[in-house]
């Protein structure tokens, strides 16, 4: 059964439905390969085999009948509280049905474990977090990405074929990027929310997968999202570039990378690549890193920081601390710069259907010092790649990241694509078009990590 | 833009005035932060933005 688990995310739903793999066997052997794999990543930080057990027993015929996955430990389950990452979360949270568990449930996945998260959800690296830093498959003394960094690795490790993470300000899509996978951050508002401690004030989060290929993306989206996610062709996609400053301050391998996959895509959807411009990037990304500030800050006071958790780290204790201090007016001067951003790009995708630029500025860093050398010098991986991922959460638009590559050092080079509000489908299609363009050489490429002979029963 | 007399002076006001407690480590944290933050905080206030007509409660899963 061990070879189940490096099936696709829907050649396993579809073995199962078809009788030739047993759930209960799948689950078994994916509990024994966390157990054998796990302690090099760190990706899932908790099993609960018989409530897994339980799920599989009670699974509906769904398009995911025992097939297991991962969630991140930002969402609750009925029988645990999400942390979040952390020795304690500012808001209150109890184990429940969160929006993404039903969905599971409903489609009959098994949770199989919960993955490592960025502490607070507040990083791009995942080197922070109270079980630990996950470990990126590629490379275990690099880092994963964040902030939904164990769904990633586990993915990544071939621990399961499909993970829910959730992105802010590009938490699903950097992990997908660091260790090779592809992420949908979903249009706001259309995939499963509900049960998220911010679900009822935030303007910026969504649940998103995170899976090998864009097909399981769009199985594991369309549970997520309540529908059937359409597959298209992307024929004659009109794909926009943008050359300006922060979209060039990429590695030189980056770049290549990228623009070879954009040319790719173009030959093969037999569309055109325009150049467009997209000016006010840097007060986009400061606006959408205020804004969730501020959204996650709600019923904080001074009373309850001076008594934050000690566990809490020190750069999580202080930066929440600063964040009190931010003025009101960039605030609001942030929801001015989100209509601003909003009619720009409605404007934009008149004339293109996606937008296209690196996911990530520079490879996976390593855990110890997570900093990234790029032509405008050296800045922490945080700073940099923040620039490239806040304009979809800011404005609502879905994104997807996309594997095109690997480094000198075989790390993973990522692509990302952006589309109008609800043409999530559209990314998937356009995905598998750069999948297709490629051979689906960089979405069947594994990490030594996941390539190595299984010992496990 | 040299802002550290500003984070020395604005940081320690700002907690103070709002009863926030903070030891040497925050207090070094937070002035690496302001570093980063600040200067496109007043970029951002700074930008023009008198003329657009604010989108009202967007609805974020749609087009302006």
């Amino acid at each position: 059964m061990n070879e189940a688990l490096d099936l696709t995310l829907r050649e396993q739903a579809a073995a199962i439905a078809a009788g030739d793999a047993d759930p209960a066997e799948l689950l078994d052997a994916a509990l024994a390969r966390i157990e054998s794999r796990n302690p090099a990543v760190n990706a899932v930080v908790e099993t609960f085999p018989e409530r897994s057990r339980e799920m599989l027993a009670a699974a509906p015929d769904g398009p995911l009948r025992g097939v297991p996955v991962v969630i991140k430990d930002e969402w609750p389950l009925p029988w645990r509280a999400q942390r979040f990452g952390a020795a304690e979360l500012m808001a209150p949270t109890a184990p429940g049905e969160s929006g993404p568990y039903r969905a599971l449930r409903d489609a009959g996945a098994v949770i199989v474990g919960v993955g490592n998260m960025h502490e607070l959800g507040a990083g791009s690296t995942g080197n922070v977090s109270v079980y630990g830093p996950a470990r990126n498959p590629w490379d275990t003394d690099r880092c994963p990405g964040g902030s939904s960094s164990g769904p990633a690795a586990a993915v990544a490790a071939r621990l399961v074929a499909g993970a829910v993470g959730a992105d802010g300000l590009g938490s699903v899509r950097f992990p997908a990027a660091y260790c090779g996978l592809t992420g949908l951050k979903p249009t706001f508002g259309r995939a499963a929310m509900e049960g998220h401690h911010m679900a009822a004030i935030t303007s910026l989060i969504v649940s998103g997968p995170l899976c090998a290929d864009a097909a399981d993306c769009r199985l594991l989206g369309s549970v997520l999202f309540g529908e059937q996610l359409a597959a298209g062709d992307a024929a004659g996609l009109r794909i926009g570039v943008v050359h300006d400053p922060v979209s060039e301050d990429v590695t030189p391998e980056v770049r290549e990378a990228c623009d070879d996959a954009v040319e790719a895509l173009r030959a093969e959807t037999g569309g055109e690549v325009r150049e467009i411009a997209l000016p006010d990037l840097p007060a986009a990304t400061l606006a959408a890193i205020l804004l969730i500030n501020a959204e996650s800050l709600g019923g904080v006071t001074p009373e309850r920081l001076n008594r934050i958790h000690p566990e809490i780290s020190p750069i999580a204790r202080a930066t929440l601390k600063y964040r009190m201090l931010l003025p009101t007016a960039a605030t609001v001067q942030s929801g001015r710069v989100r209509t601003l951003m909003r009619r720009r790009l409605a404007d934009l995708f008149e004339g293109v259907d996606v937008i296209a630029w690196p996911t990530i500025p520079a490879p996976a860093p390593p855990l110890e010092s997570p900093l990234v050398e790029l032509p405008s010098g050296t800045l922490t991986a945080d700073q940099a790649n923040v620039r490239g991922a806040a304009l979809a959460n800011l404005t609502g638009i879905p994104s997807i990241s996309v594997p095109v590559g690997l480094s000198a050092e075989r790390l993973p080079i990522a692509l990302q694509l952006q589309a109008a509000w609800g043409r999530d489908e559209l990314l998937l299609d356009a995905a598998e078009a750069v999948e297709r363009a490629n051979e689906r050489q960089w979405v069947e490429s594994k990490p030594p990590l996941a390539e190595a002979e299984p010992t496990e029963a | 833009m040299d802002v550290s007399p500003q984070a020395d002076d604005f940081v320690p006001a700002g907690l103070a005035s709002l009863g926030i407690e903070a030891d040497e480590t925050d207090l070094a944290v937070m002035s690496v932060v302001h570093q980063l933050f600040w200067p496109p905080t007043l970029k951002l206030l700074a930008l023009d933005t008198s003329d657009l007509e604010l989108e009202r409660s967007p609805d974020l899963s749609r087009a302006p």
